[in-house]
C-alpha cells in the first residue's frame, strides 16, 4: 500500500518537472527514487517500517 | 597494482557513473534519467575519456527501475549514441529480491561488466541493503554463464573479506576487478589511510578501481591515480563539482579527471584499452 502522504506532482518545491515525480507531503518535497520505492510499497518494502519520516510523522518514530 | 604503476605510466580506466538509482533530478537537474538522456550523457562521458559506463534504470518518474526491458532501452540508446565504450550494468538495489536484481544481466547483448556487491549496507534508517552470500553466487553464476565480468563492489574492510570468501566458493577469471568505496554510514570511511590499507588487502593481482561518494571523489580518485589504480566517478556519487556548486553534466567530472591523469602523467585507457586491462 502506498504511503498515504505519497503524491505525484510535476512542480513543487521549487522545481518543474516535465513528468510527474514522487512527492512527499509532510516533507513538501520531492522524495529521492529509492525513496519512492518505500513510498509506494515495492519490493515488500513498508512505509509503516521502512520511512524513518513517515514513522516520526505519525508517532511512532524510534526504534 | 601500485605507485609502481603510475611510475610506469599505465593507463588509468575512468568510469562514468551516469545516474545511479539513490537521487534523481530533485538533487542535481542534470542527471540523466530517461533512456535517451542517459545515451546522450554516455556519449559525453566517452568522449571526455571514460572508456566505461555504469548504468542503472529508472521509470519514466525518475524512481529506479530494475526490469530487462527498461535496461535494455537504456543499454540501446548508450550504444546508438557512444562509439566503443564499455558498458557495465549494476545489479545493485536495496529492498529488491533476488529475481529482480538478476534482470539487468538479461539484456542482449549482455553487459560486459556488471556490479557486484559484496555485503551489506545501511539507507536511511531502517533500511539494509543485505547482499546475503547466497543472492551474491546466484549473481555471480548468472553473470559467469553469460560471460559477464564482475566488478566487485567494497563498501567497506569487511567486504574485503567477503572478496576472499567469494574466491574460495567460486572460481574467478583473473583479473579480479574491486571497485573500493568511500563515505559515510557503513561505508569505509573516506581517508586517503583508509585507501590505502584497503589496497593492501586485496588478493594478490586484483585491480581495483577507487570511489569516492560526495566531497571525497575529488581528492580520493586523485589518490587513486598514484597510487595506479583506476577511477569511478559521476553523478551517481557526486553531484557537486566543487563545495556549493551542482556538477554541469557527468562529462565535466570525467574531464576534470582526465585531466588531472594527463597532469599526473598518466594516460587515459580508450575502451579497448580497458578490454586488455581488464580482460574483457
Amino acid at each position: 500500500m502506498s504511503c498515504p502522504y505519497l503524491e505525484y506532482r510535476s512542480s513543487g518545491d521549487g522545481r518543474e518537472f516535465d513528468t510527474e515525480r514522487p512527492f512527499c507531503t509532510v516533507l513538501e518535497r520531492f522524495v529521492q527514487p529509492m525513496r519512492a520505492d518505500i513510498c509506494a510499497g515495492r519490493y515488500a518494502l513498508e512505509h509503516g517500517r521502512d520511512c524513518e519520516i513517515y514513522r516520526e510523522h505519525v508517532g511512532g518514530g524510534g526504534d | 597494482m601500485g605507485y609502481d604503476d603510475y611510475l610506469a605510466g599505465e593507463p588509468v580506466i575512468i568510469t562514468a557513473a551516469l545516474t545511479g538509482g539513490v537521487h534523481g533530478k530533485e538533487a542535481n537537474p542534470a542527471i540523466p534519467e530517461t533512456p535517451a538522456e542517459i545515451g546522450e550523457a554516455a556519449a559525453a562521458a566517452e568522449a571526455a575519456g571514460a572508456a566505461v559506463v555504469h548504468l542503472h534504470a529508472r521509470r519514466d518518474t525518475g524512481e529506479r527501475a530494475f526490469s530487462t526491458e527498461r535496461f535494455q532501452a537504456v543499454t540501446d540508446a548508450v550504444r546508438e549514441r557512444t562509439d566503443d565504450v564499455i558498458i557495465q550494468h549494476s545489479t545493485g538495489g536495496t529492498g529488491a529480491p533476488l529475481s529482480v536484481r538478476r534482470q539487468p544481466l538479461q539484456t542482449d547483448p549482455a553487459p560486459e561488466i556488471a556490479s557486484l556487491d559484496m555485503g551489506p549496507l545501511n539507507r536511511y534508517d531502517h533500511l539494509t541493503s543485505e547482499n546475503p552470500r547466497g543472492m551474491v553466487d546466484e549473481l555471480y553464476d548468472e553473470m559467469s554463464e553469460r560471460g559477464i565480468k564482475p566488478e566487485l563492489e567494497v563498501f567497506n574492510d569487511g567486504h574485503l573479506n567477503e572478496v576472499g570468501g567469494l574466491l574460495e566458493r567460486r572460481d574467478l577469471e583473473e583479473p579480479v576487478y574491486a571497485t573500493l568505496i568511500f563515505g559515510g554510514g557503513t561505508l569505509s570511511p573516506p581517508h586517503p589511510r583508509n585507501l590505502l590499507n584497503a589496497i593492501e588487502n586485496l588478493p594478490e593481482g586484483a585491480l581495483f578501481n577507487t570511489l569516492g561518494f560526495g566531497p571525497h571523489q575529488l581528492p580520493l580518485t586523485t589518490m587513486g591515480l598514484l597510487v595506479g589504480g583506476h577511477v569511478r566517478v559521476g553523478l551517481e556519487d557526486n553531484v557537486y563539482y566543487r563545495r556549493g556548486d551542482l556538477a554541469e553534466s557527468n562529462a565535466q567530472l570525467v574531464a576534470r579527471t582526465a585531466r588531472l591523469a594527463a597532469e599526473l602523467e598518466r594516460p587515459v585507457a580508450t575502451p579497448a584499452q580497458a578490454r586488455t586491462i581488464l580482460e574483457l
